[in-house]
């Protein structure tokens, strides 16, 4: 008898119509996300790839095909300039912001480990330098290193006796101008990235550490930085490519001068596009810059760790 | 080699004080266990000596020098931590090998030592690979491989083997017993768990609210233990107690149990409980000398005091069996033959080896001795 009932039981499953279920059709979960990532960045990149291919300017709807602009490119003498100006400033930024954001991520750590007070308010005060727009960044380091009689820099040196120095209006000082304000206002995301990274490592690999013999300064080589690698290669690269992309603190800082000695490529795309209205040409930039950008997060794929190592 | 004494030591972690003032010496080659109840403060007092937790007051020396400030690089001390403490980024190898490289020893020495270490602990073909590729029971032997590489004067042990499984437990446990025995290393290992303290220690330092309750002999405490605590604390299972009063039966000091129940003192008992007669005492006897199984100690003893004991839960563990049972009116456990066929309700047979128990005082816990 029971028999036949599985038999029946069989019958009825057989015939039953496998339900559709949403829950396993994962292509229409990830949709929505997809089609927001296509139109928010996909479709830009893909639009300035395309004008640059054309000979379109802001001024005339106008426009056909052509690959003039990348020919432009290739006589463009001024190009070798902007390239150097732009690997400076990334990489004097990336360097420093590395440093003291490490070495502000450790102070405090060190002060959260010992219940020292004051250390929120470190951190809120690292923070609001981060959160302050890059316009506003831009003129607050203007007024610092202003030449006038009110710039902050240079009546601080007066008051010590020492010369003025022309921050902004030497070319080959106001590019360290450029350099510390955008590494003033990076660093705070390096410092909490580092941070998160520092909090993370276990207490006891310190202790294992000390009996083992390690000093500080062996602690901090045989522990703390192979344990912060893989996020000091994932902040490299995030600031690399941000770097790379900031022009409004430059903008607002020095107009990308003086002359040209501030103009990153960035600021040159942005210019060309918005102050000369040559849609085509500043897409050529930015698609020189979007292959810069690739190749970074190429090798940010390629470093991230993988799933069975850490 | 070294000695390790402990004065008056003393941990508070702000206002609030953990360690209250605690005094033992470990010898020279000495396997010492700090047993005791989750937090009574043996992991403090094992950081305090391996310089990981600053000393609120009293000493700590090693080899009769003061160390309460000296740090933990230069204690010359090796320590197994309960989560292993393994260097994640670094290989077997490098992790059995950085207490000698942290001391500068040449590249050749290292590798020496390294390979003599992996050949004791048996893990010679584990050592290209990284912690996270091992087993629970890898990374032990890899942690205390770590430790001993360094051939330290001092060994620590934070309850190392409280994150195995029972089998593995067991197995860890005579593989460290054996390195000891090999090497002879002064040892101070922590543990809650009593089996362990009893099984490895020369010596025992029971621990219960940052106080010691008594240091002795794993063959001191099981015998003669000082107060109810640890006669209850050491032993599985734990000591029965029954609330008694020690009086006058037949004209002989005896037993006598809340419901009318009697139990005759050996002579020798007599003689030392005769200063308390008449008290109300908590009688002490352990399951295993509340048995139905003749040993070569007790076997014709003059103590032996046959009862008959009701059985109510019966847990067979295969050698033995233990029975719960009700004496006096209080519960009980005794441990009988494990061939005996058991049913609830019934009443079984056994002898109390009297020359076994204790009487406790009822107010202090202290144990009763001749006076
Ligand atoms: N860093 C600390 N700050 C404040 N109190 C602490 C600290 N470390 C330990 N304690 C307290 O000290 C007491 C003893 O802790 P300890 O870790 O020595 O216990 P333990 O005997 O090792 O217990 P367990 O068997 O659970 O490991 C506990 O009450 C604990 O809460
Ligand atoms: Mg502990």
């Amino acid at each position: 008898m029971t028999e036949g009932v599985a038999t029946a039981n069989a019958a009825l499953r057989t015939r039953r119509r496998p339900r559709w279920r949403i829950s396993e059709h994962p292509y229409i979960w990830v949709a929505p996300l997809t089609l927001l990532l296509l139109a928010t960045y996909v479709y830009p990149a893909v639009e300035v790839v395309r004008f640059s291919f054309t000979n379109a300017t802001l001024l005339n709807p106008e426009y056909e095909y052509t690959l003039r602009s990348y020919q432009a490119l290739q006589r463009n003498t001024s190009l070798g300039g902007l390239l150097w100006i732009t690997f400076l400033f990334v990489f004097a930024s990336v360097v420093f912001q590395l440093l003291l954001g490490l070495l502000i991520a450790l102070a405090l750590n060190r002060g959260v480990n010992r219940n020292l007070p004051g250390v929120s308010v470190v951190r809120i005060v690292i923070l609001s330098s981060w959160i302050v727009p890059g316009v506003a960044a831009g003129i607050v380091w203007q007024l610092i290193f202003s030449e006038a009689s009110y710039g902050f820099l240079n009546s601080l040196l007066r008051d010590v006796g020492l010369p003025p120095v022309k921050w902004l209006s030497r070319p080959d000082i106001a590019i360290w101008s450029a350099v510390i304000a955008n590494i003033w206002r990076g660093t705070a995301f390096s410092m909490i990235l580092l941070y998160a990274g520092l909090v993370i490592i276990p207490k006891s690999l310190y202790e294992a550490a000390a009996v083992d013999g390690a000093s500080a300064w062996r602690q901090f080589w045989y522990v703390t930085l192979p344990q912060l690698r893989p996020i000091l290669l994932i902040n490299t690269i995030l600031i690399s490519i941000f770097t790379l992309n900031t022009f409004d603190l430059i903008l607002a800082l020095t107009g990308g001068g003086p002359g040209r000695a501030t103009e990153v490529l960035s600021l040159y795309a942005y210019n060309l596009v918005f102050r000369n209205f040559d849609l085509a040409n500043g897409s050529v930039i930015a698609v020189v810059l979007l292959a810069i950008s690739v190749v970074f997060t190429f090798f940010y794929i390629r470093l991230l760790p993988k799933e069975n190592e850490t | 080699m070294a000695e390790v004494s402990v004065r008056k030591l003393i941990k508070r972690f702000g206002q609030f004080e953990v360690v209250h003032g605690i005094d033992f010496d470990v010898t020279d080659g000495e396997f010492m266990v700090l047993v005791g109840p989750s937090g009574c403060g043996k992991s403090t007092t094992l950081r305090m000596i391996a310089g990981l937790e600053t000393v609120s007051d009293g000493e700590i020396s090693i080899n009769g020098e003061l160390v309460n400030d000296v740090p933990p690089r230069d204690r010359d001390i090796a320590m197994v931590f309960q989560d292993y403490a393994l260097y994640p980024h670094m290989s077997v190898k490098q992790n059995l090998g950085f207490g000698l490289k942290m001391r500068d020893m040449p590249r050749a020495k290292i590798e020496e030592a390294v390979q003599r270490t992996a050949d004791i602990l048996q893990i010679r073909e584990l050592l290209d690979r990284k912690p996270k590729q091992l087993s629970g029971g890898q990374r032990q032997r890899v942690a205390i491989g770590r430790a001993i590489a360094r051939e330290p004067q001092l060994f620590l042990f934070d309850e190392p083997l409280s994150n195995l499984d029972a089998k593995l437990r067991v197995e860890m446990r005579t593989q460290i017993k054996r390195l000891h025995i090999a090497f002879n290393a002064t040892s101070i290992y922590v543990t809650h768990d009593q089996t362990e303290a009893m099984t490895l220690a020369d010596r025992i330092v029971v621990l219960r609210g940052g106080v010691i309750e008594q240091v002795g002999t794993p063959d001191q405490l099981y015998n003669h233990p000082v107060n109810r605590f640890v006669a209850g604390f050491i032993g599985s299972p734990t000591m029965n107690f029954i609330d008694a009063e020690l009086a006058e039966s037949a004209g002989e000091a005896s037993i006598v149990f809340n419901d009318g129940q009697t139990l005759p003192l050996t002579a020798a008992q007599r003689q030392s409980y005769a200063s308390h007669k008449g008290q109300k005492v908590l009688f002490g006897v352990r399951p295993e000398h509340l048995t139905n199984v003749f040993t070569a100690e007790n076997r014709g003893g003059a103590g032996l005091v046959p009862i008959e004991i009701p059985v109510e839960i019966v847990e067979p563990l295969g050698a033995d069996t233990l029975v719960f049972s009700k004496l006096g009116g209080s519960e009980i456990v005794s441990r009988v033959a494990g061939s005996a066929d058991l049913r609830p309700g019934t009443r079984i047979p056994v002898h109390v080896d009297m020359s076994r128990t204790h009487l406790f005082d009822p107010e202090t816990g202290v144990r009763l001795t001749a006076t």
